[in-house]
């Protein structure tokens, strides 16, 4: 092992001993939480250990582990019996560096449980059906973001199903509307959106891909995709300049009203988005519709766990921190003033955008945890880019780009030679 | 004329047809279109009648059932709310409906599982609570879904609790849409039902409501101009019905709408324009195509005769076109001839006949698209003939020119006269183009004019020659005559005797060398001459001409200096004697067309070229003599030229040297040139190529030692040259250009320790000559270092004082490395025997010679001219005698063997061969000397072939007889030096 890999690892191994389960010089208790420095240096989080300190003495200690190196340090950490009480992390596939069922306590009969927003719970929970950690993350919703007050002015309303988004994109391109911008130059989150309910919904399809028991062709929705995706570009949906719009292209985009809707994120209307003639305002949000669920899906943000190590001693104070995270006294406090999506459906004190607020009783049925991206072995958005641009340009049908898409998968799966 | 008339009229006839035809079809198809969309209209609204009936029988019904049901529900109170939810599930099930509600005056309302939400009705709950009207309203669902509500003002009443006003049903928009929807145009028809403000409560189209106010989406995306949408929003706000055709995203929809009767409801319907019509459209395609049918029918009754005759006339001249084009074809084909047709006007290619790609390499289709492409082959790259020029032929004219041109794939040049004809077929101006190849034919020509010419030169070359030998032959013929007649009269009176005498020898000597060219150039140009290619030594080569020459230009008191620049190859493969042929006849030319103290300068030097096994070498004869006029340097090389002017009057000469040296350096597969300017002098620039033997190079420096070198010579070049001559020999190289500065470096050299091996001093310089300087250097260097005299004269004079002076040997101009390298190193193994290398003026002095020669008289001059040099000769007639003589006599007996080849008896060849082969212990070594009038290249290779080790050429000339004893004896006494030193 690399010297740099291995000087973090005897780092957290020789603060671990010093740090769990051993009373603080004042008498109280300790917990021990791990995660990678920036995490545990949000203010959220520090608000949040702070009161908790000052409401029952127990001593939080953060082990910072650099990010090269987490997965590698903290699982070794685990394995060893000497892991932090509390581990920080995001519910994805670097989770396969660790025995998630050696390693964690199952939270699903925690009574804190129906704090958390459909969303939030469904990204914490595994293909079991066990919720691993509590998110407690500042989050974002995906979706189509739509210009309303376009709509507005053109006598349209939202579509609720996927046959109103394919009467609503023919209804804009009818009244001489771009109807999405859709970049094609790089951008592929897209796809990721339309691929969620398959295997959100269905964890058994993604445990069966990531074992390669299941292929995308296997799932007819991914081949109804492509196919819908092709038929939008060439009956002009999504503008003549699809394939030369990138990521920096998109706000000007949608901030001129050249096009109506696009696939995004809430905070990308504060992070990205520069008022033009249409400001963040003239925006509102609905499902996205790509012909793989008829009700159309919203993509919940990657958030991180606090997971707590089932083999600490401190499992009970663990909890009990936990719970205290999880009540909406604590939560609201420590996010107060932060922009983000509930995960807790109590949260008021975060900033909260307009179109996602308005958007809550559509999204409590149809938002999803990231799935697709995160959880799919071999998922890769640069080879997807390269199929949706082969797709556009009429080199592959809706079918080859299916087969090149698990040809993608396999590639980045198949083991180094 | 008529053809013509005809041919317009045709046209504009079946213009006129076309045009009525036109017209005609435009007013049907325009009155047709009316008629259509009149009908179109009509039928749509016939078909949505029925739909707005449909729809309005149908929210009557489910207003006429909420009232029943409400009258119902009144009766049974608010006691057993279970038989209610009962009683009105199945009612609902049984309609159709989605859902049931209770209303409250409020707008809350209850569906029977006690879920509770807030309707707004569109804005109609107070005309369904305060009016208590039935209405009909859409509903946007929490959940997404579309509804559309019917309800009814009831008795008030309470259920579960819940106090309620009215009641109402829900259907899910999708289902009512299904049951509602118009078949009859494909399912593209849309059905709405929006208030008058353009709000869409319900719609039939697939999927789903897009349109929140289609007066707004109406308003921005069709073409509808702002007075027409507010007709449309007039009409509505009062129900009044109306058509309207409009684009909307580029295509052509129709608008129908109509008041519902109820709640200012709107029913519209929006058809695509084309899919209405499209039945009609069909009739009317179908109509128009009967009609087509029908014209074309009788058409073609009317044409299909005219046409079937012109078709048949047509026909048949095609087919005789064709015929004839292919007998053309065939026809060009196997002539040399090529045809070409072109338009008068357009000059077009019309016809081309196929052989054009035959016979100039240019494909018929290339030459068909452009015949601009035939420019390519003309040699000149003219036109083939010029707009100008063609233009200028008058009709029925002709012209004919000739021209050469090239095949573009083979690159052959051929002649051929093209003859254009301007005419006229069938009242069109045609070019025919005719192109006869007449190369055979010129060839032909071209050969007997050549033929004539040459027969005329030759004649006059004989004539010429005949007149030149005449005059050249009778010239000295009649000195010898003169003088010997004067001889004979003044015989008593020595000094005229030897007047006489000189004057009859210069004579014969000039009539002698007359001769000799003549039968040389005789056999060169008739190409019996060979080249006897063997080993040379260049140095050596330039040694014999340095002996030859000198004297000539000491005798003008001219200077002959030889250059040579870079190290050209010292052994070479070629014909030794003819090149020295040629280099003494442009040498001496250069010494006798120099005046008196004049320069001349020879250069030899290597040209580069690639082959390493050959070697191209440049000899430049360059002399600052009386030059040549323009005119004549373009007749030098002919025979018997010689320009005459006072100057060249005085000097003697065959005009045919340089006609000899082209003749031999054109056989040797060289190149001469020549500049000259009259008064200025001459250069004569040959270039010759020989293969090089394949010999290794010996290190001379290991073998010599010699490290450095001391040049001492006035002419800088010279010690330039032999810089360059020694660079990659390891010896440094030393050069100064006077004597006291050679003494000088000398001195400073040894007495720094690095004193030269050796020192070259040239023996002409200008402050100290090569005595003085040799004298001098040895006073400053002592004895040891070998003082070699470089000279390009006869050191016979000098070598005594040579030797007093300290000079160790003598090394002929030009520096040679390997002369150089033959001179010294007998210094370095023997310093004493270098005076043994020294030429002796008196090399026959006590030999004794055996002589064969069957002629008394030559035997007779012979003996005299021997004994005059104090040698002996003992006289053999023929080649037996020869053989019999020294195979009898003692060994030692005879010094060397002069030998005749023409002998009765037995030739010299035979002779010799016996001689060589005999068992006289001189049979070996003695040496055979050809004395021969048999001079050319081959009768010395078959003398040397036969034993023979050298070749003079009679008469005999005594310094040629010295010259050639003299090399054979040194060459013998080095070979014994050689086998003793083993």
């Amino acid at each position: 092992m690399k010297l740099k890999k291995l000087l973090p690892l005897l780092l957290a191994l020789c603060l671990l001993p010093a740090a769990c389960g051993k009373a603080p010089a004042d008498g109280g208790a300790t917990l021990t939480v791990m995660g990678k420095p920036m995490d545990l240096k949000k203010s959220y989080m520090t608000r949040v250990f702070d009161r908790y300190e000052q409401a029952t003495g127990v001593k939080i200690v953060p082990v910072p582990i650099d990010d090269s190196a987490f997965e590698d340090t903290a699982a070794k950490a685990l394995a060893s019996g000497k892991g932090p009480d509390i581990l920080m992390h995001f519910h994805n596939a670097d989770l396969d560096a660790f025995d998630v069922e050696k390693d964690f306590l199952p939270l699903t009969d925690q009574l804190w449980v129906e704090e958390l927003t459909e969303g939030a719970r469904a990204y914490c929970t595994d293909a079991r059906g066990d919720l691993l950690g509590l998110p407690f993350w500042e989050s974002s919703v995906s979706g189509c973001y739509y210009n309303k007050t376009v709509l507005d002015s053109l006598g349209l309303r939202p579509a609720s199903t996927q046959a109103e988004f394919n009467a609503l994109c023919a209804a804009l391109k009818e009244a001489g509307m771009t109807p999405l911008c859709w970049p094609a130059d790089g951008c592929a989150w897209m796809i990721q959106f339309a691929l969620d309910p398959l295997f959100a919904d269905d964890p058994e399809n993604l445990a069966a891909i990531n074992e390669n028991k299941l292929s995308y062709a296997d799932l007819p929705q991914v081949a109804d995709m492509f196919t819908w995706i092709d038929a939008a570009y060439k009956a002009g949906w999504m503008g003549s300049d699809s394939m030369t719009t990138g990521w920096d292209q998109i706000g000007p985009v949608m901030a001129s009203g050249d096009a109506v809707m696009t696939f995004i994120w809430d905070t990308w209307f504060y992070t990205d988005f520069t008022p033009g003639k249409y400001s963040m305002d003239d925006f509102a949000l609905m499902p996205v519709f790509l012909n793989t669920t008829d009700a159309g899906t919203y993509e919940g943000g990657n958030l991180n766990m606090m997971m707590i190590n089932k083999n600490s001693p401190n499992v009970d104070t663990a909890l009990d921190f936990l719970a205290f995270c999880a009540s909406p006294e604590n939560y609201n406090a420590a996010f107060e003033g932060i922009s983000t999506v509930s995960c807790f459906v109590h949260q008021t004190t975060n900033i909260q955008s307009h179109m996602v607020t308005d958007a809550q009783s559509s999204l409590a049925s149809r938002e999803r945890a990231s799935t697709a991206s995160s959880r799919i072995r071999g998922y890769k958005n640069d080879d997807v880019v390269s199929i949706v641009r082969e797709l556009f340009s009429g080199m592959i049908s809706p079918q080859e780009a299916v087969a090149h898409l698990d040809a993608s998968r396999l590639r980045q799966t198949a083991p180094a030679s | 004329m008529k053809n013509r008339l005809k041919k317009l009229l045709s046209p504009i006839a079946i213009a006129a047809v076309l045009l009525i035809s036109l017209l005609i079809g435009i007013f049907y198809f325009n009155y047709m279109s009316r008629h259509i969309y009149n009908d179109s209209t009509a039928h749509l609204e016939e078909i949505y009648g029925q739909v707005n009936r449909a729809f309005g029988t149908f929210v009557e019904k489910n207003w006429g059932v909420l009232a029943s049901w409400g009258e119902y529900l009144s009766l049974l109170g608010n006691d057993d709310p279970d038989s209610v939810a009962a009683y009105l599930s199945q009612n609902r099930d049984y309609w159709g409906a989605t859902k049931f509600y209770f209303v409250a005056s409020d707008g809350t309302v209850m569906a029977l599982d006690g879920q509770r939400y807030t309707m707004d009705f569109d804005g109609f709950l107070d005309t369904l609570m305060r009016e208590r009207q039935p209405i009909v309203s859409g509903e946007s669902m929490p959940d997404g879904q579309e509804i559309v509500i019917f309800a009814t003002p009831v008795t008030s009443g309470m259920y579960r609790d819940f106090e309620y006003d009215a009641i109402a049903v829900s259907y899910s928009n999708d289902d009512l849409a299904a049951s509602l929807r118009v078949d009859a145009f494909s399912g593209l028809a849309k059905c709405f039902v929006a208030q008058s403000d353009g709000r869409v409560l319900f719609s039939t189209q697939s999927g789903g409501i897009v349109f929140a106010n289609y007066l707004k989406y109406l308003s921005a995306a069709s073409d509808l101009s702002p007075e027409a949408m507010d007709k449309i929003s007039a009409d509505w706000a009062v129900g009044a019905p109306g058509i309207v055709e409009c684009r909307i995203g580029g295509e052509k929809q129709i608008l129908l709408y109509q008041g519902a009767g109820y709640q200012d409801l709107i029913l519209l319907s929006v058809v695509p324009s084309g899919v209405v019509s499209a039945g009609f459209l069909s009739v009317q395609r179908i109509t128009l195509y009967v009609l087509a049918i029908l014209f074309l029918l009788i058409s073609g009754l009317v044409f299909t005769p005219l046409v079937v005759s012109s078709h048949r006339r047509s026909k048949h001249d095609q087919k005789e076109l064709r015929y004839r084009e292919m007998m053309f074809d065939i026809l060009s084909n196997n002539v040399d001839d090529i045809f070409l047709m072109l338009d008068g006007d357009r000059r077009q290619v019309e016809y081309i006949s196929p052989n054009i790609e035959r016979l100039l390499g240019i494909p018929v289709e290339e030459a068909r698209s452009d015949v601009r492409v035939m420019e390519k082959c003309s040699v000149g790259g003219d036109a083939v003939i010029p707009h100008e020029v063609l233009d200028s032929i008058p009709l029925g004219g002709s012209i004919t020119r000739e021209n050469e041109y090239m095949h573009q794939t083979t690159g052959e040049r051929r002649w051929y006269r093209l003859t254009v004809y301007r005419t006229s077929i069938q009242d069109v101006e045609k070019i025919i183009l005719v192109l006869s190849d007449r190369t055979q034919e010129r060839h032909m020509n071209q050969k007997l004019q050549e033929a004539l010419d040459a027969a005329r030169s030759a004649n006059e070359a004989k004539s010429n020659f005949l007149s030149n030998m005449s005059h050249d032959i009778r010239t000295p013929m009649n000195a010898i005559v003169g003088f010997s007649v004067l001889l004979e009269k003044d015989a008593g009176k020595p000094e005229k005797v030897r007047e006489y005498t000189g004057k009859i020898m210069a004579s014969s000597h000039h009539l002698l060398s007359l001769i000799n060219d003549v039968l040389d150039m005789s056999k060169i140009e008739s190409g019996k001459t060979s080249l006897n290619v063997d080993r040379f030594s260049l140095p050596e080569l330039l040694s014999e001409l340095n002996i030859i020459l000198l004297p000539q230009a000491r005798a003008k008191n001219q200077t002959l200096t030889v250059y040579i620049k870079g190290a050209p190859p010292e052994n070479l493969m070629g014909d030794h004697l003819r090149l020295n042929q040629i280099l003494i006849n442009l040498l001496s030319n250069a010494i006798k067309y120099t005046p008196e103290g004049g320069k001349i300068e020879f250069t030899v030097s290597e040209v580069s070229q690639a082959a390493s096994q050959f070697a191209k070498l440049r000899f430049i004869v360059k002399d600052n003599g009386i030059g040549m006029s323009e005119e004549f340097q373009k007749e030098v090389f002919s025979p018997f030229s010689r320009e005459v002017s006072a100057l060249t009057s005085q000097i003697q000469g065959t005009g045919l040297g340089m006609a000899i040296t082209k003749n031999l350096v054109d056989l040797m597969g060289g190149v001469i040139s020549l500049e000259s300017q009259l008064g200025k002098g001459s250069t004569f620039t040959v270039e010759l190529t020989f293969a090089l033997p394949d010999e290794a190079e010996a290190d001379f420096r290991a073998r010599h030692m010699i490290k450095r070198m001391l040049v001492a010579d006035d002419e800088e070049e010279i010690g330039r040259d032999i810089q360059e001559i020694m660079e990659g020999s390891g010896v440094e190289v030393v050069a100064v250009t006077d004597g006291k500065a050679a003494v000088e470096a000398a001195r400073q050299a040894q007495r720094a320790g690095r004193g030269f091996n050796v020192i070259l001093v040239d023996w002409k310089m200008p402050d100290l000559d090569g005595i003085e300087a040799a004298r001098l250097l040895r006073e400053a260097i002592g004895q040891e270092t070998p003082i070699v005299a470089l000279t390009s004269y006869d050191w016979a004079d000098i070598q005594e004082d040579a030797k007093k002076s300290g000079v160790s040997a003598f090394m002929p101009k030009p520096f040679f490395a390997s002369t150089f390298w033959e001179t010294i190193e007998p210094l370095f193994s023997d310093p004493s025997g270098a005076a043994d290398q020294l030429p002796d003026d008196k090399v026959l002095e006590g030999l004794r010679f055996l002589v064969a020669e069957d002629n008394e008289l030559n035997a007779e001059i012979l003996s005299e001219l021997m004994d005059m040099e104090g040698a002996s000769c003992e006289i053999a007639a023929n080649g037996r005698e020869v053989v019999d003589k020294f195979v009898s006599s003692e060994p030692g007996t005879y010094r060397m063997i002069l030998m005749d080849v023409q002998m009765p008896v037995m030739n010299g060849y035979e002779a010799t061969r016996a001689i060589r082969a005999s068992a006289h212990p001189d049979a070996g070594t003695v040496p055979i000397i050809a004395m021969t009038a048999n001079t050319f290249a081959e009768d010395v290779k078959r003398a040397l072939d036969s034993g023979m080790d050298g070749h003079l050429g009679k008469p005999i000339d005594m310094d040629a007889v010295k010259a050639t004893v003299g090399r054979l004896l040194n060459g013998r006494k080095n070979a014994a030096r050689a086998e003793g030193s083993e």
